[in-house]
């Protein structure tokens, strides 16, 4: 704790500095800032395939494998006997990387950008209700909830036949599981992680696994603009040692406006922000998304399930259907989870893809509940310290109100009742 | 209106005259604190206390919060997320901030309809109502300006939807809504002039607090039979009310105590429950969220907005009559506009001789209808503009404007109201039966 402090202490003076930097690139590239806009000529896909049938490799794809496979190899060479390896410099998608990584993959920009441009002037012109309408008809998603819509922006087509498919599934996937997630979104299992329900906290091990996992393979393409690496040292994250931290960051290159040039990142850094346009910053992702809304639509599940962003996560990465088009030169994956079912990301997680010092189960799902543990870490790193002070405050005023019970009854008890 | 006879300060050690007779404060604080409260008062008058409270958390929380704030459109979000993992207990302080705001509509939607169902509106309190709606449309107009400040997706839009509805005004609306917007779309000068406003409301809200309790202070509380307290004599006013110290302090302080143990559950173990996901989205004039939801609190008047479409024949009817000058748009603005009004008008809409609804057995179900739907309203704000909701909305709406502005008319004339108890002793003595002796039970009034 006392190490944290004197960490804090002497980030803070530095943080300013660091922040202005990394927000000074974030002026200047423009970069995606969490949207997926995907066209609205995607087409649904028919068949809403069940996790089971879901392909399991990620071979062959377009995005990663010449990254994270180098990084992979690089990683399990450098390893030591911690849970986290500190990849070299190498293992960072270099800038040509991430170009020609953008011309394979990246959804084309134009067309998105227009038809954002479109749907902003219908909203600047119309008045609300309009704009609900016309968003409805595109979008034959409805949360019957009424509570927080999970999804980002999106102006993908769902036709309503996919939807009563949907809704289908959904059917039979809650007499499975008995939870209500809404109509409309796809169901999303509940997993139970060890930072949900009022008394929950980071799982150590977890997120050092997830940390790897980041690092190895959504770092490639992801961004985590709003974390600073000295946090990876924090008791309550994933709490590496000090020199660790200060190895770790060392991979990463940032801006330092005071040099006008790139220097290797030390702890008070952020981790850097996304390498693709299209590829959204992951830092809040966990916090972005809300999967539960039960029950009947009350949201109430979520004291005891969190918001259901991690789950949200976990799904997206092992629902991939196997299935790729292209559009609008653009290759787009199917996913079952995904709004408007297909997403520009490849499959980026498979079985056994990144390998653990201590031999971790590393099968998809295991990789992906354990990224997605991450990723809530990197959204709430004060989740320790929040549900902390809830505790203290929930005991210290049921106490005090015990206490103001017992004295109004007695302030009252001479008039009530009072002998006349 | 005298006020209720009752001790008054008397300055008794030669420090305490000195500066009684340059300043009385000390006077003014004893009458405020020992103020005569009906001793019949129910747990629904602790609404108060609870709204003292936010406004104070609010404000409190509020002015440390932007002392690490940045507003600006390319600062803003990354701000607030310096707050949240930089920032000693930052986290604590927009989480209670946050859902501060939603503990001050949960209390004054309460302390509102407490008002309707007692008649507390009614003379002689028509002032104290009307400044209370006042510092309910300011209390609106910074909860709507404080949730743009995050600058996420939701915040963006919202602005930008609500902005929108002053540009619904004929003639000068485009004027007004450059005006508000500082430009032509919500940026930049729109967080400024929105953070600048935000930060100032709070303290105007609390001026008006202020007065508000001076002007219940000077008519004396309503309570749940709307007799008034006996004010011929010392004697008689104090077997009809108890000092608000400590008697009332402590009771709602209890009641409040309850209450927060309640909010630091949601703050503590659910803070995000009643935000919007999309608002961890950094705000993109670019992309539109699927659904643009305003915060829970104004999903009624956001229903009422968009029930009113141009299929509506009253609509119709009125763009007709005003040679379109009022379009579907324009009329959602005013029904929105005029729900609150309606409201605010109600001294003089409800005609009943008898003050408390306790009293009007027909009044009894159409209150009932109406909290139903407020609650229906809230529902169908957040669904989508779509049927059946559209039909369920105008209904709703339809419902909320015959209650004030037919109901409560015509129920003064063709109510037979029962007889109210003569004074609040007898009330009070009905619940807690003097006893000679005997165990004593306690039994809080049945309300």
């Amino acid at each position: 704790m006392m190490k944290t402090n004197i960490l804090t202490a002497v980030v803070a003076a530095g943080f300013v500095g660091a922040a202005s930097t990394v927000l000074a690139q974030e002026t200047t590239e423009a970069p995606a800032t969490g949207q997926r806009v995907t066209s609205p000529q995607v087409q649904t896909q028919e068949d809403t395939e069940t996790r089971e049938q879901v392909t399991t490799t990620v071979q062959g794809d377009a995005v990663t494998t010449e990254e994270t496979g180098s990084v992979a190899a690089q990683a399990t060479d450098a390893s030591d006997d911690t849970n986290v390896e500190a990849a070299s410099d190498d293992a960072l998608p270099s800038a040509e990387g991430a170009d020609a990584a953008r011309e394979d993959v990246g959804v084309n920009e134009d067309v998105v950008q227009d038809e954002a441009a479109e749907a902003a002037e219908e909203v600047a012109e119309d008045q609300p209700d309009a704009v609900e309408e016309s968003q409805t008809e595109v979008i034959a998603e409805d949360d019957v909830s009424g509570q927080a819509h999970g999804e980002d922006t999106e102006v993908g087509v769902m036709d309503d036949d996919d939807h009563g498919q949907k809704e289908d599934d959904h059917a039979a996937a809650e007499d499975d599981h008995g939870d209500d997630d809404g109509h409309g979104t796809p169901y999303i299992e509940n997993i139970d992680f060890s930072f949900d329900g009022p008394f929950g906290a980071y799982d150590v091990n977890q997120l050092q696994r997830g940390l790897q996992i980041y690092t190895e393979v959504c770092a490639a393409c992801h961004g985590l603009e709003y974390v600073a690496m000295r946090t990876l040292g924090d008791e309550t994250g994933p709490n590496l040692p000090e020199a660790q931290v200060i190895e770790y960051a060392k991979q990463f290159d940032v801006y330092d406006s005071e040099l006008d040039d790139t220097r290797p990142a030390t702890p008070v850094d952020h981790f850097p922000q996304s390498n693709l346009a299209n590829a959204p910053d992951l830092s809040l992702m966990a916090k972005k998304r809300a999967a539960f809304h039960g029950p009947y639509g009350l949201g109430i599940n979520q004291f005891f399930k969190g918001i259901g962003g991690p789950e949200y996560i976990t799904a997206l990465l092992t629902s991939y259907t196997g299935e790729e088009k292209e559009q609008a030169g653009t290759v787009l994956y199917g996913n079952s989870v995904f709004p408007g079912g297909w997403i520009a990301m490849a499959p980026p997680l498979g079985d056994g893809q990144v390998e653990f010092v201590d031999e971790h189960a590393n099968d998809l799902q295991h990789l992906s509940e354990d990224v997605s543990a991450f990723l809530m870490w990197t959204a709430e790193p004060k989740l320790a310290g929040r549900k902390q002070a809830g505790f203290a405050g929930v005991i210290f005023l049921t106490l005090l109100s015990v206490l103001l019970y017992l004295t109004n009854k007695r302030l009252w008890a001479r008039h009530k009742h009072k002998e006349s | 209106m005298a006020g209720i006879p009752h001790d008054h300060y008397e300055p008794t050690t030669g420090g305490e005259k000195w500066l009684h007779r340059r300043l009385p404060i000390v006077g003014l604080l004893y009458d405020t604190l020992m103020i005569p409260t009906p001793k019949n008062l129910n747990w629904m008058w602790i609404w108060g206390i609870v709204l003292v409270f936010c406004l104070l958390l609010q404000i409190v929380t509020g002015i440390v919060l932007v002392m690490h704030y940045t507003p600006h459109v390319d600062l803003a979000f990354a701000s607030v997320e310096h707050i949240m993992r930089n920032v000693n207990g930052g986290y604590m302080l927009r989480y209670l901030h946050m859902n501060g705001a939603s503990l001050f509509f949960v209390a004054v939607y309460a302390h509102i309809f407490r008002g309707l169902y007692y008649g507390s509106y009614k003379a002689p309190r028509e002032v104290t109502w009307i400044i209370g709606m006042l510092i309910y449309l300011l209390m609106m107009a910074t909860g709507f300006m404080g949730y743009v400040l995050p600058w996420g997706q939701m915040s963006f839009w919202g602005a930008t939807v609500i902005t929108g509805l002053f540009g619904a005004i004929p003639f000068v609306g485009e004027s007004l809504q450059t005006l508000l917007l500082g430009g032509p779309a919500v940026d930049n000068a729109t967080l400024n002039r929105f953070f600048s406003l935000h930060y100032l409301l709070p303290f105007v809200i609390a001026g008006l607090v202020i007065v508000h309790v001076w002007a219940f202070h000077t008519t004396g509380n309503n309570n749940p039979t709307g007799v008034e307290v006996r004010r011929g004599s010392k004697e008689e006013a104090e077997k009809d009310t108890l000092p608000f110290w400590p008697y009332f302090v402590i009771k709602d302080l209890f009641a409040l105590a309850v209450i927060l143990v309640v909010f630091f559950a949601v703050v503590g173990f659910m803070p995000n429950y009643l935000g919007h996901p999309d608002n961890y989205i950094e705000a993109n004039p670019l992309a539109t969220p699927a659904h643009i939801v305003p915060e829970w609190y104004f999903l009624p008047f956001y229903a009422i907005l968009r029930a009113f479409t141009s299929e509506v024949w009253v609509v119709q009817i009125a763009s007709f009559v005003t040679g379109g000058i009022i379009d579907a748009k324009f009329f959602g603005v005013l029904a929105m506009f005029g729900a609150i009004a309606v409201m605010a008008l109600v001294p003089w809409l409800d005609t009943s001789s008898v003050r408390s609804g306790r009293y009007r057995p027909m009044f009894k179900w159409w209150f009932a209808l109406l909290v139903i739907d407020f609650f229906a309203l809230m529902w169908l704000g957040a669904m989508p503009a779509e049927e059946p909701y559209a039909t369920f909305s105008l209904i709703a709406s339809a419902y909320w404007f015959a209650y004030f502005l037919v109901i409560l008319p015509l129920l003064g004339v063709i109510e037979k109201p029962l007889i109210p108890p003569a004074t609040i002793e007898e009330d009070f003595d009905a619940h807690f039966a003097p006893k000679a002796g005997g165990t004593k039970t306690l039994v809080k009034p049945a309300e």
